[in-house]
């Protein structure tokens, strides 16, 4: 199986090019040059944003800066969703480097939640990782650990460290070999053109005559407007880390291989370009 | 605190979700959301009348209760509203009606303001709100997709505390 271990390595070192320019508005003592990062697809903002944070704070007072926040085109990008996420839904198909402005002033309340200390990502993280358990294995894989191999999983995260990650987090993505998979699927779709935040239900892996059930059959029993018919122009794409699956991956592999390391897997349904 | 064992219980299967009509503008922090308690003899040990919500200033009253015992909405997907259950932890003030009726798009940060408001908790005091006594939601989720994902016998279970029960 090593070409599937190759697939857990390319979601985790997955990296975006970003841009990040400080607010036009905000003040500052000195012009503002842009600062550039590569940001890993499988983490978020706050958890990896220090350096922008430290490089535009030098050119602003003290008593201008409160908390940070990102902003992608007018939109307020939500740290507590996966980069990768957050850039296949908003600008997947638009010229790198993705440019992102950063605010330190006006949070936008209604929009994001507030990110006062690592240990709020740390506390969000595990909690993503609590619910995935819950829906795989009604919680019994992820009670059975102890503190410190929670604890490992969020080191290995803020760390960017593949194998401690992975070490504990195989035993997540375990099953007993007479099910043939997770008892439900952890999944979350996303839709840029409508409001609903997201859409997650429950959703088995496996039918009952034990056929495994593929991403274009979750797609079809939840999200049917993202299925086209066979002989019509497809204007959708169905996205996971910045690739399109194909629809007859079974979902349960993909549970296992293309989940972020919240144990989701974050599914962007978003326009396919028309040039 | 030892970790409760997780027992077995029945998930509702999947159901197809019918698409929502109106969009809420404020969808995550709402400012104190009206609850529809649900009209009583179904409490536990005894309840008094239930109230009607939020009584405190500025709060607006509920909406009438959308249904009363014996004339039941049609189940699952087709309902705006779903049926919660709240439950304290610990030393955690008990909540004198427990059984709520609430929208789907209401956000766990609306019921957290809500719980605090109507147990006269100070703003700076903490609520924690947990599914399945293992996971605390975040702020933003909606009820309604935890009531698809976690929901058991018709309404969806859940935990209130002021320290952090399960981590």
């Amino acid at each position: 199986m090593t070409d599937d271990k190759d697939v857990l390595r390319d979601v985790w070192f997955g990296r975006i090019p970003t841009c990040f320019t400080l607010y036009q508005d905000e003040i500052t003592e000195r012009e503002a040059d842009p600062y550039y990062l590569l940001l890993p697809r499988i983490s978020y903002l706050t958890l990896v944003t220090d350096k922008v944070k430290k490089h535009f704070q030098k050119v602003m007072r003290q008593e201008d800066v409160s908390e940070i926040w990102f902003e992608y085109e007018g939109s307020p990008l939500k740290w507590h969703y996966p980069i990768g996420l957050l850039f296949d839904l908003h600008a997947s198909n638009t010229a790198l480097p993705w440019n992102i402005t950063v605010h330190f002033k006006n949070f936008p309340e209604k929009d994001l939640l507030h990110c006062h200390s690592k240990d709020v990502i740390e506390a969000h993280f595990m909690a993503c990782i609590k619910e995935a358990d819950a829906l795989k294995h009604k919680s019994q894989v992820i009670n059975e650990m102890q503190k410190k191999d929670h604890k490992q999983l969020w080191m290995g995260l803020q760390n960017d460290k593949f194998e401690q990650f992975w070490a504990i987090n195989r035993k997540l993505m375990e099953y007993i070999p007479e099910d043939s998979g997770f008892r439900y699927i952890p999944f979350r779709i996303y839709q840029a053109t409508t409001e609903r935040p997201f859409i997650q239900k429950l959703f088995r892996p496996v039918a009952p005559g034990g056929q495994l059930h593929t991403l274009g059959d979750l797609l079809k029993e939840v999200c049917p407007t993202a299925i086209t018919p066979e002989d019509c122009e497809k204007t959708i794409q169905v996205m996971i880390h910045g690739i399109e699956p194909m629809l007859e991956t079974p979902i349960q592999w993909l549970s296992e291989h293309m989940s972020y390391p919240d144990n989701f897997l974050h599914i962007s349904i978003i326009p396919r370009p028309t040039d | 605190m030892a970790r409760p064992v997780y027992g077995g219980r029945h998930f509702r299967p999947s159901c197809p979700r019918s698409s929502m009509a109106e969009v809420q503008e404020q969808r995550q922090l709402l400012p104190s959301p009206p609850l529809s308690p649900q009209d009583g003899g179904q409490g536990e040990g005894g309840e008094d009348a239930p109230e009607t919500g939020s009584s405190e200033g500025g709060a607006e009253p509920p909406p009438p209760t959308a249904g009363s015992p014996g004339t039941e909405e049609p189940a699952g997907d087709a309902k705006k509203k779903i049926d919660v259950l709240l439950k304290a932890v610990g030393d955690t003030p008990i909540m004198k009606t427990k059984k709520w009726t609430v929208e789907r798009t209401r956000t766990i940060q609306g019921l957290i303001d809500f719980i605090k408001k109507f147990l006269k908790l100070t703003a700076s005091e903490q609520l924690f709100i947990y599914v399945n006594q293992s996971f605390a939601p975040s702020p933003d989720q909606e009820v309604g997709t935890l009531y698809e994902c976690f929901g058991s016998d018709g309404k969806l279970v859940l935990h209130y505390c002021k320290s952090q029960a399960w981590g």
